[in-house]
């Protein structure tokens, strides 16, 4: 367990040396996000009314968590594939585990300014007033890791040009077909149905109601399912990265 | 320490990459592992360190399963792989550094031997600049530094030479003395042929999959330890002490036993005056063998 660990804090250590650069690019792309969708989704509604405000501004932030852990996550993934340090790691004697525990936290912390800012971006806009839960910390952090993880499953198992499009595809698909800056009930009912299995509406609602309470309480199904995908994607990845040919 | 008995690994594609493979090397042992692109070479490496699974024989390092304790072997067996090793964002110091921490050794050992494996390998004025900027030798060095900062028992180089200069490739030569010395067993894969001759104590020449000699570099010589050159437009009838002809524009050149140079001296003053007789390099040995040309030390 101690070389475990001892693995783990220097495999942290070379990933975050390797996206120091890298990371203010995604402090910018995610900000840029959440002041899009916060201000700029706002101009093509003729009147925001609070609810609107409400899943603007909680939908900001999770589409920030997605954007990192299903687009950024899997592309660098499939830049490291490509360039051979997915390979290389395979070499050295560390645990598989302290790989992927390693290569989480990076992506995890990195996730982290975006949220904030994008929050308090949503805030400031909307003169909002929330009622945040103690959930909201391991909410975020689910979000964050079932995202992550299914970016991961996604880049291991696929090839890299494939990968960079699944990930473009998902942000669209975030951003325009799944409830999250609005409510489920103007989808049709058929994708409805299908976001009920899919992790994105859960997503949202995690992130919608611990930062605002409400009286229903935590969404536990919301939990439930995304905790499904987060071992599903951490299940997949430790299958390729352990495969032998 | 490392025993490979007929060893086949058949891809699922079909492709037979290793077909009956064996041999042995023992502590502080240099193998050579020669052979062309594609004659299986890499595939070996793989198996052993647990990356690849063969399809059948078996696999015995120090007495134990690398096949079935994979994680185990990765400990005691260092690697450098053929591709450039992952260097994005970090300085050649750094990752040979994290390297040997990840391999188990301290922080202050760590930082010592590479200081030392830098100033050897003469790569010091690049150790700490970003190192995606550095040329591909000093990457490749930077690589090798990082497989041998804390050398596991087994040493395993994948063509370690490639882009790096005539005067550094001697001087990582020097490094892997140092490492048999030390009691560190090395298989080495290169086509640097007759620079290794030196560094190498047994060789092992892979063909499309199969071991097709093998020998200390003077055994594998024997009976061919000359190299005749002759530039010679004709075609003269070759007596039967010259070995694997080969031809290149004017220039004929034969091997022979060290016992016929004087007959070849005498035969080749016959047909011109330009020639010269020198001592075969394991090159001209290797050549021979993987050209279909099979008349030596052949394995059964």
């Amino acid at each position: 367990m101690r070389s475990w660990f001892r693995s783990y804090l220097l495999l942290v250590r070379w990933t975050a040396l390797r996206m120091r650069f890298l990371l203010p690019l995604f402090l910018i792309i995610q900000t840029f996000l959440a002041v899009g969708i916060v201000i700029g989704f706002a101009y093509l509604m003729p009147e925001v009314d609070p609810a609107t405000a409400l899943y603007l501004s909680t939908g900001a932030p999770t589409l920030g968590l997605i954007t990192i852990g299903m687009v950024m996550a899997p592309q660098l993934v499939a830049e490291a594939k490509s360039e051979g340090t997915f390979a290389y790691n395979r070499t050295l004697p560390v645990p598989r585990t302290a790989v992927l525990a390693a290569d989480l936290t990076t992506w995890l912390v990195t996730g982290l300014p975006g949220l904030v800012l994008g929050l308090v971006t949503a805030v400031f806009r909307f003169d909002l007033h929330l009622h945040v839960s103690w959930l909201v910390v391991p909410a975020m952090l689910l979000v964050a890791l079932t995202s992550t993880t299914v970016g991961f499953a996604l880049a291991y198992a696929l090839p890299p040009a494939i990968t960079n499009l699944v990930s473009q595809a998902l942000i669209f698909i975030s951003l325009m077909f799944s409830p999250i800056n609005f409510p489920a009930d103007r989808l049709p009912g058929w994708l409805q149905a299908i976001h009920h299995f899919l992790p994105f509406e859960h997503m949202a609602n995690a992130v919608r109601d611990t930062l605002t309470s409400p009286a229903g309480g935590a969404p536990a199904l919301s939990f439930a399912v995304l905790g499904v995908w987060c071992v599903a994607g951490l299940a997949i990845t430790l299958r390729v990265m352990t495969r032998r040919d | 320490m490392l025993t490979i008995e007929n060893l086949t690994k058949t891809y699922r594609r079909g492709v037979r990459a290793n077909d009956g493979i064996g041999f042995d090397v023992g502590e502080g042992q240099v193998i050579g592992l020669l052979g062309h692109n594609g004659a299986g070479k890499t595939t070996l490496l793989s198996q052993v360190v647990g990356l690849v699974r063969p399809t059948s024989g078996r696999i015995t390092l120090l007495g134990r399963d690398p096949v079935a304790e994979a994680a185990w072997a990765r400990t005691v067996c260092s690697f450098q792989p053929q591709a450039q090793a992952p260097l994005t964002g970090v300085t050649a110091r750094q990752a040979i550094e994290i390297v040997g921490r990840l391999r188990g050794g301290g922080r202050k050992q760590v930082r010592g031997r590479t200081k030392e494996l830098l100033a050897a390998l003469d790569i010091e004025e690049w150790a700490d600049s970003p190192a995606e900027r550095l040329s591909g030798g000093v990457r490749r060095l930077t690589a090798f530094c990082m497989a041998v900062v804390v050398p596991g028992r087994l040493v395993m180089l994948d063509e370690p030479t490639n882009d790096v200069d005539p005067v550094r490739r001697r001087l990582l030569w020097e490094q892997v003395r140092a490492l048999s010395a030390t009691g560190h067993a090395v298989v080495l894969v290169t086509h640097n042929i007759a620079e290794a001759e030196r560094t190498i104590d047994h060789v092992v020449v892979l063909d499309h999959g199969r071991v097709v000699a093998t020998g200390t570099p003077a055994a594998l010589a024997a009976g061919r330890e000359m190299h005749l050159s002759l530039s010679t437009p004709a075609d003269p009838a070759l007596p039967g002490w010259a070995h694997t002809p080969r031809r290149e524009g004017d220039r004929l050149t034969v091997t022979l036993a060290a016992a016929d140079a004087a007959a070849a001296v005498t035969w080749a003053g016959q047909h011109t005056d330009r020639y010269s007789l020198n001592p075969a390099s394991l090159e001209d040995v290797y050549v021979g063998l993987t050209e279909g040309n099979h008349d030596a030390v052949l394995v059964p």
